[in-house]
């Protein structure tokens, strides 16, 4: 992959190319540079043509009058060398809120088909944007959860007195954080709900919205139903109630998204979610992150590739296509990708 | 590196290995039966600091603030490493208590998940003995710009705020 991209400023740069000709490359190097991670979840090797032995990416983000300049040079196995602004990069929250970009791609139908855990990586994900002190108990929540649950399997099915009193030391932290979690999460569900349903009666040009629905597998208090589950938990050895058991229900016209709708449909929840989640975290961050689309047309009819077109937010997006547009959508700009390489 | 070089290295880690000894009392690193420390008269009794590892106690003597005495676990709580209660220096600890007529313990674990719930841990056996326990604040480093703060910690420090004297 090779060349420059200038996308349009506040608005839609649409990039073709055939199949291989390096289109979610492109937009995997721009999240590079938000996350220091690829979002089809590549290992860093992949990232770097073969036979060279380094990849860099440079991007300059422009706000306002505010230019800063980011630079990765990925040479694995060494760790990615970021700079932003020619000083070095220390922590990747510092990248995160110089680039924020919502991201859509085909694999994102894995929210809506896929089990619990998509959907609630994909809500974490979108907290964290939005709250980044939210991080704190997302992480504290995963690391108490090995804790007890490597705990919970020494203690072999019994709690004598150590294991009973060491227990109620990590249900309190996994009670303070998992709550916090948790109702952060019922928060966003809530700010998500209107946006989603809307963004799918748009793109379906039907009157059906969805409903999103933020299941908690505990009740008001985490730290009593850790409490009452724990004779379970000892005898099963994992940690059966909080906020990593929670799901997020998605419903159409009464109908389970996940088992229920058509798979074009299902891609119309998924970027009904993603659209949503681009309006919330751009709302707290104060400006819409840079929305990055990969082969969003890909199972979607004319008439709605057509409205996710018409319907786009404000702000700057980059949607890559294989296939033609859909007739009557006007690009700010189009940009043709041949062999990794962008064409003049 | 010159062979006599390597020759000097190698009998200086063999001579930390054969001199250093841990305190029977405090568990600290010492070339004695007790430690530097424990052994000082001057030092405050009734106070004890409760840390992980020997290093921190280099820590907090650098403040030059604290005048008690120490008291190293070994560690911190996490099940994951196989670390319990029993592979910790607690017993150790509540063994020092009424001896050494001890009113205050100061829980200096680091201020991460384990290291919390390890003072956690301690403060639930303390407070029913009717020790004082109390636990180091986290904050903003002295002399820093809030710019250049983490969340997490700008976060604690937002939750151990303090009314200003005026």
């Amino acid at each position: 992959m090779q060349g420059e991209l200038r996308p349009v400023s506040g608005g839609l740069t649409v990039v073709t190319g055939d199949n291989g000709a390096g289109k979610t490359s492109l937009l995997e190097a721009i999240g590079y540079c938000s996350s220091l991670k690829s979002f089809r979840g590549s290992p860093r090797e992949s990232l770097v043509r073969s036979g060279s032995a380094s990849a860099i990416v440079r991007l300059e983000a422009a706000d306002g009058s505010r230019h800063t300049l980011v630079e990765i040079e990925i040479t694995p196995p060494r760790r990615d060398q970021a700079m932003r602004n020619r000083q070095r990069v220390r922590r990747v929250q510092e990248l995160l809120e110089t680039v924020r970009v919502t991201v859509f791609t085909p694999d994102d139908l894995a929210l809506v088909k896929g089990g619990p855990q998509e959907r609630r990586d994909f809500l974490d994900e979108v907290v964290v944007s939005a709250h980044p002190r939210l991080s704190v108990a997302r992480h504290t929540v995963e690391r108490v959860l090995r804790q007890r649950n490597v705990l919970l399997r020494q203690a072999g099915g019994r709690a004598g007195p150590e294991v009973s009193t060491t227990l109620d030391v990590w249900d309190h932290q996994l009670a303070a954080a998992g709550t916090e979690l948790a109702e952060a999460r019922a928060t966003l569900v809530a700010e998500l709900a209107p946006l989603a349903s809307s963004a799918f009666s748009r793109l379906t040009g039907t009157g059906a919205g969805v409903v999103l629905d933020y299941q908690r597998s505990f009740g008001d208090s985490l730290a009593e139903a850790l409490a009452s589950h724990r004779h379970e938990d000892l005898k099963r050895g994992v940690t059966t109630v909080g906020p990593h058991r929670d799901d997020l229900a998605i419903t159409s016209d009464d109908l389970d998204a996940r088992t229920r709708l058509s798979q074009g449909r299902q891609r119309c929840v998924t970027l009904a979610l993603r659209l949503a989640a681009h309006g919330v975290v751009g709302s707290y961050a104060g400006a819409p992150p840079v929305l990055l689309l990969d082969d969003a047309f890909s199972e979607l009819d004319d008439a709605t590739a057509k409205a996710l077109v018409s319907e786009l937010p404000p702000g700057q997006a980059i949607l890559t296509t294989a296939g033609p547009l859909p007739p009557g959508s006007s690009p700010d700009a189009v940009v043709r990708l041949r062999d990794g390489r962008i064409l003049p | 590196m010159a062979k006599e070089d390597a020759t000097r290295l190698a009998q200086a880690i063999v001579e930390v290995k054969e001199r250093t000894v841990l305190c029977s009392v405090c568990f600290n690193i010492g070339i004695a039966e007790r430690c530097a420390i424990c052994a000082d008269d001057r030092r405050d009794g009734s106070i004890l600091c409760v840390v992980e590892d020997p290093r921190d106690i280099v820590a907090v003597e650098r403040t030059r603030e604290f005048k008690g005495r120490y008291h190293v676990l070994g560690g911190a709580l996490s099940p994951i490493e196989g670390v319990g209660p029993e592979q910790l220096r607690v017993r150790e600890l509540l063994g020092r208590l009424e001896p050494e007529g001890v009113t205050e313990v100061i829980l200096c674990t680091n201020p991460n998940l384990e290291g919390e719930a390890t003072a956690m841990y301690l403060a639930r056996l303390l407070k029913p003995l009717g020790v004082r326990t109390t636990r180091i604040a986290s904050g903003l480093p002295v002399g820093g710009d809030l710019e250049y703060a983490d969340e997490l910690t700008l976060g604690r420090a937002l939750e151990g705020r303090r009314e200003v004297d005026a």
